[in-house]
């Protein structure tokens, strides 16, 4: 029964479209620049409806909190991953909760529902450290 | 015998020169494995009309609820909060107010025994549906939806898109 139930997940799995970000408890550590801390992402887009992702920091209540990356949003095609660096100034790294990305959907010409996908990593214990 | 001991040698002499080369064509190959949350779209889903002032994914008036599957790879990492459409992401002007009715439920599961009370612990606020993914593995979640225009009036003709929002956040 496990096996059927994996390989019918593979199956599906190429039919489908994923969206994915790691790690999913990011580190801060001292960047390049005086009174910056900066961590590393990655993500992969398997949504070929989707080829872009808007990147946010919230802290503990989702309140957002400034940061700086190469683009707020990505555009990651299809089928590609993606490393950024998120900077967080040395004063909020102690707020810093959550780093994620929702992915950013094109306007449909079809009646249907869509699929607005965000993940959503923490800095473990709120401290980013 | 001498022929025997010099053939010996050589052949050690060659297994010795080859060893080094040996040694050297072994490769290694390193991997992290960590834990990760990925948001897969089964089914987006399709609004049904089945009369002038309704528009539904129920499969019974021609529509399709949005199948969302989540996998995690590591158990109490990720919470999943769902949420069915409360309003048009786009849709041509509305003569009146629009009324939504939504609900998500647990469609499928990996690992009926670590997965199967997902359901009956969800927590529900609005709505938004949370599911703590407390065991590794796949889950299927369908999220449904149902908007009436107030007063009966007719939707006016055009394209509609609502959206379902699907959350994988760490815990």
């Amino acid at each position: 029964m496990k096996i059927f139930i994996i390989v019918v997940s593979l199956l599906l799995a190429n039919a489908t479209s994923a969206h994915e970000m790691v790690p999913t408890y990011p580190k801060l550590e001292p960047s390049f620049m005086e009174g910056l801390h900066k961590t590393t992402m990655t993500m992969f887009n398997k949504r070929a409806d989707v080829d872009y992702y808007e990147i946010g920091v919230f802290d503990a209540n989702w309140i957002p909190i400034p940061f700086v990356t190469n683009y707020t949003v990505f555009k990651i095609p299809y089928l590609s991953t993606v490393s950024f660096d998120v900077f967080i100034r040395d004063q909020d790294i102690n707020n810093a909760e959550y780093i994620c990305s929702r992915s950013k959907l094109k306007k449909s010409d079809r009646t249907r529902t869509s699929v607005s996908s965000r993940i959503c990593s923490r800095f473990k214990n709120g401290s980013g450290e | 015998m001498l022929k025997v001991n010099k053939l010996s040698a050589v052949f050690l002499i060659l297994v010795a020169g080859t060893t080094p080369a040996l040694a050297q064509s072994e490769t290694q190959i390193n991997g992290v494995v960590q834990s990760r949350c990925i948001i897969q779209t089964d089914s987006s889903g399709t609004f049904g009309n089945p009369n002038a002032y309704t528009l539904t994914t129920s499969p019974q008036d021609g529509g399709e609820g949005a199948v969302i599957r989540v996998d995690v790879s590591l158990a109490d990492a990720y919470y999943v909060n769902i949420t069915a459409p409360s309003s048009f992401s786009s849709s041509p002007s509305l003569p009146d107010t629009v009324t939504w009715v939504g609900d998500t439920t647990v469609k499928t599961v990996s690992d009926a025994t670590g997965m199967g009370t997902y359901e009956s612990t969800k927590v529900e606020l609005g709505m938004a549906d949370r599911y703590d993914l407390t065991a590794t593995g796949s889950t299927w979640f369908e999220t449904v939806s149902t908007a009436v225009m107030g007063g009966s009036k007719a939707f006016p003709g055009g394209n509609y898109t609502a959206l379902v929002i699907a959350e994988c956040i760490a815990q």
